[in-house]
């Protein structure tokens, strides 16, 4: 089976570790934990392009001790970046981001979730945010590790994208 | 059969110089020390006799020792039962793995992922080993805690099943690698409880000590990774050494011991001296640039 390398990337406690734990187990952790280093798990699916073994790799988040090591992303097929919808600084940060990706990696298939979709009323990003990265073709959704909603989709459709590189 | 190993500096191609030392002990209250550790360099090398080639280069990191396997298990079901569970875990971990694998020369997706799969293979082998050994007439018997690194510098793999420990040192900040796999875990995720003092009484405390996945029991283990630095130290524990010994005083000794060997005995030593209620086991490993 074909197996795709897919890594986490965001400013810490964007909810990266829940949105793969809601992908893979159908559980949110109501405790949060940091991740240090990486994190792996793998899951199976079946997208439009066949089946696809997805190596999800959960890197730390990005804080003021640790940067995000371009190391990990090496073979990656895809990139799914988290913003925190409440913290507008982890929208911030994902510029940083995108570009050290794009050194890293060049261009590889990537999606932008908006997370945390259970507390819209605390949100400090706002429908232009959104528009505004649309607007530079990138593919953007909401999401909520907690309550499962555009997770699966997030995932699946970035499978799909990978399935069409040669990457990984 | 000594209790420790210095294993010294590794191949010349290796751009640090590894120090890896472990040691254990029984504690003072146990009559067993049911932890076992185990260090290991893994070899697969080439080296050039004759050749018409200008450049060697390509050649240098095929010449010398390439990985270092350690390992930690926390034996449980009293007595010596549960040291000949976390016995056979660690051998039949050890004889898989010299057995069957292939060091990773690169972060090649593919072969990363065949060789972390070997490392998973290996805990679920043992697994299987430990059940069909010791596993008493109802099914049930000694299980084991197992925390493993595999190092091919600079990364280190980490597959991890209970609740014993795995950290690293960096710039004086100490950092848990691992996450117990404890049914109080599992409430602090559920939110029923919320994280007290270490040490404070009640249920909360006592559901510490209930494993929710161990070897000989059922397994569910973890899977992850670092990328080291020259400067960095890695340890690998029992939960004998954390019960007594804080994230502060942990970091304090390994920030200052001049050696892999210095580190683990100074670990063992102060939880002796708080009481060491459990057997403890310290490896630590240190990675300088050479």
């Amino acid at each position: 089976m074909t197996q795709k390398k897919i890594c986490m990337v965001g400013a810490f406690a964007t909810g990266k570790t829940s949105l793969v734990q809601q992908f893979v187990s159908s559980k949110f952790s109501e405790k949060y934990h940091s991740t240090v280093g990486v994190k792996i798990d793998r899951k199976e699916v079946d997208v439009a392009g066949g089946q696809v073994k997805l190596l999800l790799w959960d890197l730390a988040g990005q804080d003021k001790f640790q940067s995000v090591q371009g190391s990990y992303l090496t073979g990656s097929s895809g990139i799914f970046f988290v913003v925190d919808g409440t913290r507008r600084e982890t929208l911030t940060e994902l510029a940083g981001l995108l570009a050290m990706v794009q050194d890293t990696l060049g261009a590889v298939p990537a999606v932008i979730a908006f997370n945390k979709a259970d507390l819209v009323d605390q949100w400090q990003v706002g429908d232009g945010d959104v528009a505004a990265l649309r607007g530079e073709g990138r593919h953007i959704l909401k999401s909520s590790a907690k309550t499962g909603a555009g997770v699966d989709n997030a995932f699946l459709w970035l499978a799909s994208q990978a399935l069409k590189t040669d990457r990984g | 059969m000594p209790d420790s190993q210095n294993l010294g500096a590794a191949g010349s191609e290796t751009p640090v110089r590894i120090d890896v030392f472990g040691a254990t002990h029984c504690g003072k209250v146990r009559p067993v020390n049911e932890d076992q550790f185990f260090i290991a360099s893994l070899h697969k090398s080439m080296r050039v006799h004759q050749t018409s080639l200008d450049d060697l280069g390509a050649f240098a990191r095929l010449s010398g020792s390439t990985a270092y396997l350690l390992v930690v298990a926390d034996g449980l079901g009293g007595h010596r039962d549960g040291q000949l569970a976390s016995g056979t875990a660690v051998t039949t971990i050890a004889a898989h793995l010299g057995e069957t694998i292939g060091c990773c020369y690169s972060f090649d997706v593919d072969e990363e992922h065949a060789f972390l799969s070997q490392l998973e293979d290996a805990v679920a082998r043992a697994h299987r080993q430990v059940l069909q050994r010791h596993a008493g007439d109802g099914g049930r018997g000694p299980a084991t805690t197992l925390t493993m690194v595999a190092l091919m510098w600079p990364r280190a793999y980490v597959v991890h099943v209970g609740d014993s420990r795995a950290y690293y040192l960096r710039g004086g900040r100490l950092r848990q690698l691992t996450r117990d796999q404890t049914a109080y875990e599992q409430l602090l995720d559920a939110g029923v409880v919320q994280e007290g003092p270490p040490g404070s009484p009640g249920i909360e405390d006592r559901m510490k000590n209930v494993l929710t996945s161990a070897i000989g029991f059922e397994i569910t283990p973890s899977i992850g990774l670092v990328d080291l630095e020259p400067g960095d130290v890695l340890l690998l524990c029992t939960d004998g050494l954390v019960k007594h010994v804080p994230d502060a005083d942990i970091a304090g000794i390994l920030g200052e011991c001049g050696s892999a060997e210095d580190g683990s005995r100074r670990l063992v030593d102060v939880t002796l001296e708080r009481g060491a209620r459990d057997n403890v086991t310290a490896i630590v490993g240190r990675f300088a640039a050479s």
